[in-house]
């Protein structure tokens, strides 16, 4: 069989692209690598108690294994988006660099069908790099995993390995999203080569995101407010609300942030706010992509705030303490988790958005744009979303749980401070992330010989 | 750094507004300028002509302090461009230059009155009068009712457009206008010139056009060729070989919209600075 001559260019393509496109490849593979390694670890909690609740060695583990595994299946659909926004996060990275080169190989005559293809085994072949590298990352973690105690011993190694065909189907997984994700960004250069170069505005957002919130989180109020269900019904309940606020929240977040993108806008005095809000408003899913992560970290660090009243209206004895005890460190370990993904998604987000601009940013440097005012604006496209989305994730995942809670679950002060400090370092954390990009930002605005090309 | 210049108005006649002495500049092994001598009059208009890789954009990158020649001096009315600090042509660029790309310099975000509007904000504007200012230029320019519009919602001609009211919100002494009609196709081009040069002479700025097509550089009053990092052929356009089209060049129309009355509106309105 012979390889189609526009594919057979993708390696080249890689080889070819200078700077920016090592650093790119290298920001792409590290987040696959990320992401893969993270969901190997969780995973391999996930089956490390589900074999331990099929094979109870302890009186714990035989009468609340079962709980164990609700309370992972918990973690991990908590951990899906996160998962999933870092994963896209990396796809869109590879395609933002590439995107002139596939334009231009659309002008030489290249088909859409050979763009897609030459793009996806691109981006397919990072993401199976970042497989590889992850599970070599997955192993390295596994000595600090055995130091975290659950149910009264830590798991062993040989416990949380996920084994050969998990970690093959990962490398067969990891590929094909991250081609899906980098396809569907790049379906604007194939409808139309000049695409790229052609930004025009984007549809606004409806406000009929803001109902689907409102409705979903009342429906969750007043179920969880009744009492006398079945526990198995209630879990299942529980979860399957989970599950539907993240849904939520992605649609609403985007929705919520192009307010503030309009909001800002009508009252920027400066140039840095001025570009900010626009860049806010032009196009809030990109921000969302951004501090999304974050506010579903903050929407999980704000039901989390709960658990310490959980375990403080538990009853005595030393199972239940150790239950209290395993909740809590599951919770800030899925929480760290959610941080750290949020925090590398923010870092690999915005440097995909300066490598996007380059030709406009260094453009404008020469034309005397002072490099401070696009180090401002990207600082506050950041910061002030951000703040708005983990606080108010929060907001509405103690306003949630207050049925369930009570007034216990807001006052608790251990479970606020849980709040508060996640919040806080979560926030600081995405912020350590974005600067990472502004080495990359004044490469490109120091990149002063920009021909007329 | 003061908007006031070292040398005093009376000089003004005597001391072109732009004049390089010997600029050599080599990136690492090669020449790309070998000994250029250039002076630009006050309200001139000059093209540069050449091949690709001519030196001919190095020459204006070092010209407009973007890069500072190996060696050589560039005097800004006596003020020696070459030995400022990166900071000060930073500043210098923004206050007392334009610059008109080929393509791609509008920021994708704003809108088209906020990309003109931005220059002036830079200086020292508040944003209401730098609006209200950057409307008057791009009505001037025949762009009103597109302020809204984004870069990506413009035709090449209508951005290029948008370019030159953003190069001149802060009435800038000289405008450098790198292949400016690059993208377009040869009648947006002769129009895009058209405005380029009245709109430049009617803020009394000088003008520098990089340019490899003698249509584009005959708009020009002058025209120099530079070839292998030297001037070759200096003198008018005139008397080059691909002469203009009188009609196009000398009548020196201003189309309905850039009537001298309109750009008097936009002169007057005490812009931006």
């Amino acid at each position: 069989m012979s390889v189609n001559p526009v594919l057979a260019l993708a390696p080249r393509l890689q080889r070819a692209g200078g700077r920016d496109s090592r650093t790119t490849t290298l920001l792409a593979v590290t987040a696959f690598a990320v992401s893969t390694a993270l969901t190997l670890s969780v995973v391999a909690a996930l089956l490390g108690f589900v074999a331990r609740a099929d094979r109870p060695t302890t009186a714990l583990e035989r009468e609340v294994g079962g709980f164990y595994v609700i309370l992972a299946v918990t973690a991990t659909i908590l951990l899906v988006v996160p998962l999933l926004t870092l994963g896209g996060a990396a796809a869109r990275l590879g395609v933002a660099r590439r995107d002139a080169r596939l334009a231009a190989l659309r002008l030489l005559g290249a088909t859409p069908r050979e763009v897609v293809g030459l793009t996806l085994v691109e981006t397919a072949l990072q993401g199976l790099a970042g497989a590889v590298v992850g599970t070599v990352l997955y192993g390295a973690l596994l000595p600090v995993w055995t130091q975290v105690p659950f149910q009264g011993r830590p798991f062993t190694a040989g416990e949380l390995w996920v084994g050969v065909p998990v970690v093959l189907l990962a490398w067969l997984v990891v590929p094909l999203l991250a081609a899906v994700s980098g396809a569907v960004s790049l379906r604007r250069v194939v409808v139309s080569p000049l695409g790229v170069a052609q930004r025009a505005a984007r549809p606004r957002l409806r406000a009929v995101r803001a109902v689907v919130v409102v409705v979903a989180m009342g429906f969750f109020m007043i179920v969880s407010g009744i009492g006398g269900m079945p526990l198995a019904a209630f879990v299942a309940f529980l979860l399957g609300g989970l599950a539907l606020a993240f849904l939520t929240m992605n649609a609403v977040g985007p929705w919520v942030l192009g307010l503030l993108g309009r909001l800002r806008l009508r009252t920027a005095r400066t140039p840095a706010q001025l570009l900010a809000a626009r860049r806010l408003l032009d196009d809030p899913r990109a921000t969302w992509r951004v501090v999304g992560g974050l506010g579903l970290a903050s929407f999980v660090a704000g039901c989390l705030a709960v658990v310490p009243t959980m375990a403080s209206t538990g009853g005595g004895g030393d199972q239940d303490a150790l239950l209290t005890a395993d909740i809590l460190t599951g919770a800030l370990l899925t929480l760290t988790i959610t941080f750290l993904l949020a925090a590398v998604s923010a870092g690999i987000a915005q440097a995909a958005s300066v490598l996007d601009r380059r030709r406009e940013l260094s453009l404008a440097r020469l034309a005397g744009v002072p490099a401070e005012l696009f180090d401002e604006a990207r600082r506050r496209e950041v910061l002030v979303p951000l703040l708005v989305v983990s606080v108010g994730s929060a907001l509405a995942a103690l306003v949630m749980f207050f049925p369930l809670f009570g007034m216990a679950a807001v006052t608790a002060p251990q479970g606020l401070l849980l709040l508060v400090g996640s919040l806080t370092v979560g926030v600081a954390l995405v912020v350590a992330a974005t600067e990472v990009t502004r080495p990359l930002l004044h490469r490109v605005l120091a990149d002063t010989v920009v021909r007329a090309d | 750094m003061s908007d006031t210049t070292p040398v005093t108005s009376a000089w003004a006649g005597a001391v072109p507004r732009l004049a390089a002495r010997g600029l050599v500049h080599r990136f690492g092994d090669t020449s790309a300028l070998a000994g250029v001598d250039v002076d630009l009059a006050d309200g001139e208009s000059l093209a540069v002509m050449g091949p690709s890789g001519s030196g001919k954009s190095t020459l204006l990158h070092v010209l407009a302090g973007i890069l500072v020649p190996t060696s050589g001096t560039v005097a800004l009315r006596g003020l020696e461009v070459q030995a400022l600090s990166e900071k000060e042509r930073s500043l210098l660029r923004r206050r007392r230059y334009g610059f008109v790309f080929q393509l791609g310099q509008l920021l994708s975000e704003l809108s088209a009155l906020e990309n003109v509007a931005l220059p002036a904000m830079l200086t020292g504007a508040s944003r209401a009068d730098a609006q209200a200012s950057a409307g008057q230029w791009l009505a001037a320019l025949g762009l009103a009712g597109a302020e809204g519009r984004r870069p990506g919602e413009l035709s090449g001609g209508q951005a290029q457009r948008v370019a030159v009211a953003r190069a001149l919100i802060t009435r800038p002494e000289v405008v450098f206008a790198d292949e400016p009609t690059g993208s377009l196709d040869q009648a947006t081009g002769h129009d895009v010139m058209q405005v380029l040069r009245d709109a430049t002479r009617a803020v009394g700025a000088s003008l520098v056009v990089v340019t490899h097509d003698a249509d584009v550089a005959a708009w020009c009053d002058r025209r120099i060729d530079v070839r292998d990092g030297r001037v070759v052929a200096p003198g008018s356009t005139t008397g080059g070989g691909a002469g203009p089209r009188p009609g196009e060049r000398d009548a020196g129309v201003l189309p309905a919209h850039l009537g001298a009355a309109r750009v008097a509106d936009v002169f007057g309105a005490g812009g931006a600075r």
